[in-house]
């Protein structure tokens, strides 16, 4: 028995199992034949940490990491970029690896520096460039580049040229696919996991050339033709996998979170100035100044928030942060005030908004790193959260770095399939169980400390 | 020692060397060597984590990470 694990970073259960359909055969015969469902992504909803909360079956709580930066503690606005150094729990090719089996691992986030894995790695997006050391072993990275001198991590966007970084995503996703379908040929393996994350790009990049309910919805069929050619392009591949792949093979489809249209971006931290959490010296220096322009008074500051596909509000609290002003016995108060203010927030026209505000103790069962002291989606995620102040307004229809059109959804998919196998049933299920599905596929029934359970149906494949 | 190859010999003691064949017969390791390797680059990888990052790298990935949005 091997199971390949195909993540494909963002697809979203309508694309895939409706509105692409006719144009995925592969794609839609493993629907049919396997098991398939939505896949309830983890809180928050996001890349990093959701994969590897998929690969180690632990809550991101546990692995410290809540979206694609930590705070540096005792500092305001000190980033760090999560790497594979923070990963403290086996991951299941870990696992697998104590137990003889070998992997091959492609692009998994957050997975760079490469660590040593019981068979080959290649890093995520993550990794600053090609000049660097991306592979396990060593030696990899010159077979990669010999052959797939154009090897790219991920592309940089939001730029105006919209058929250019179409074309880009399209090369760079053609290209890892071609690239893992290689190693599957030529290298051994009893494990194989690989992320692209082209998928997600493609969402925020085009999502208005294909839904018709965004407010940012264009006519434009010949966009609208080069984005469905690449989801074309990726089952394709999925096809010449699947070719490769013998009876013995479980075949995994998932995603970490699914996408929708996103509304617009509030102006958080703008917010919080006039809500008088926020104090600054002076004045804002220019529309679209970062926390990191503004003078802040943090001596008279109760509360900041950094933005992105959810909010992050911390306090500013008295032997916690540099100029900390909030008693550590006033925390909870001050948490609860600001809950009922952040859940009046209402929309542009004074619409009721579906926020949700959540403490990371009420969802995680232990909380490790630094984290904020709220965890906010704004209208259930529909619009994200620009940190950056200085516009008339709070509601920005577009995204305040560049133009967006999709956010984050908390349900991606899943597909699980193996050739001669004619089930077809549909079960929605959760991204904790994913991990537990890999190990149990292996008979290893140790299951680490993990919460979920294998998936449902797991048995019809065994 | 400065050497063009790619590889190099190491000695184990007879008993250990059959003990691993064994020990990955059935499994994707393809040589005791390929199994050797492993092992040994996992230990000496332990415990000498290094800066993932130097500052033009992690500006490069933040530099990104702005343009997709994640950093505003």
């Amino acid at each position: 028995m091997r199971v390949a694990v195909i993540g494909l970073d963002c697809a979203a259960p309508e694309l895939i199992f409706h509105k692409l359909k006719d144009y995925l055969p592969n794609l839609s015969k493993m629907t049919e034949a396997g098991i398939s469902g939505k896949l309830r992504s983890c809180d928050p909803p996001i890349t990093v940490p959701a994969w590897m909360v998929m690969s180690t079956g632990r809550s991101p709580g546990e692995l410290g990491l809540y979206g694609f930066r930590s705070r540096v503690p005792n500092s305001y606005n000190d980033i760090k970029i999560p790497t594979s150094q923070d990963i403290k729990y086996d991951t299941v090719w870990d696992i697998l690896g104590k137990r003889n089996k070998r992997s091959i691992i492609i692009a998994v986030p957050p997975s760079y520096p490469p660590k040593p894995v019981p068979g080959l790695l290649v890093t995520d997006f993550l990794t600053p460039d090609t000049n660097k050391e991306f592979t396990y072993p060593p030696g990899l990275k010159n077979d990669i580049l010999r052959d797939f001198p154009d090897y790219k991590f991920d592309v940089k966007f939001r730029k105006p040229e919209k058929k250019q970084i179409l074309d880009e995503i399209y090369r760079m996703t053609d290209t890892r696919f071609r690239m893992a379908e290689k190693m599957l040929k030529e290298k051994q393996w009893d494990f194989f996991f690989m992320v692209e994350i082209g998928i997600d790009r493609i969402h925020h990049s085009f999502w208005r050339y294909i839904d018709e309910e965004s407010h940012l919805y264009e006519n434009d069929p010949e966009m609208k033709e080069k984005f469905v050619s690449y989801f074309k392009m990726v089952d394709s591949h999925i096809g010449e996998m699947l070719e490769q792949f013998d009876e013995d093979t479980v075949v995994l489809i998932v995603s970490d979170h699914g996408a929708k249209a996103m509304k617009g971006a509030f102006a958080f931290n703008q917010w919080l100035i006039k809500e008088g959490y926020l104090k600054l010296n002076g004045h804002i220096p220019k529309q679209g100044a970062s926390l990191d322009e503004l003078n802040i008074d943090w001596s008279h500051s109760k509360a900041w928030a950094w933005g992105g596909y959810y909010a992050r509000v911390f306090l500013n609290i008295k032997g916690r942060e540099p100029e900390g002003i909030i008693d550590v016995g006033d925390v909870k108060k001050e948490l609860e005030i600001l809950k009922e203010k952040i859940k009046s927030i209402k929309g542009p026209n004074g619409e009721e908004w579906k926020t949700r505000v959540f403490e990371p103790e009420e969802v995680y069962p232990v909380v490790n790193g630094d984290r904020s002291d709220l965890f906010v989606y704004l209208d259930d995620l529909s619009w994200r959260t620009a940190g950056t102040v200085g516009y008339d307004t709070d509601y920005l229809l577009e995204n305040d770095t560049g133009p967006d059109d999709a956010v984050h959804d908390y349900d991606g998919i899943y597909i699980m399939y193996r050739k001669n196998k004619k089930i077809g049933k549909v079960i929605d299920s959760t991204i904790f169980r994913i991990a537990p599905t890999i190990l149990e596929l292996y008979r290893v029934r140790k299951m680490y400390g993990m919460q979920g359970k294998p998936l449902e149906g797991v048995d019809y494949f065994e | 020692m400065v050497t063009d190859k790619k590889y190099t010999t190491v000695s184990l003691p007879t008993p250990l060397f059959e003990k691993i064949q064994e020990k990955i017969k059935g499994t994707g390791f393809t040589s005791v060597s390929d199994y050797v390797t492993f092992v040994l680059r996992e230990i000496l990888t332990h415990g000498t984590d290094q800066e993932a990052f130097n500052a033009e790298d992690e500006k490069k990935v933040k530099d990104r990470l702005r343009s997709l949005g994640y950093l505003d």
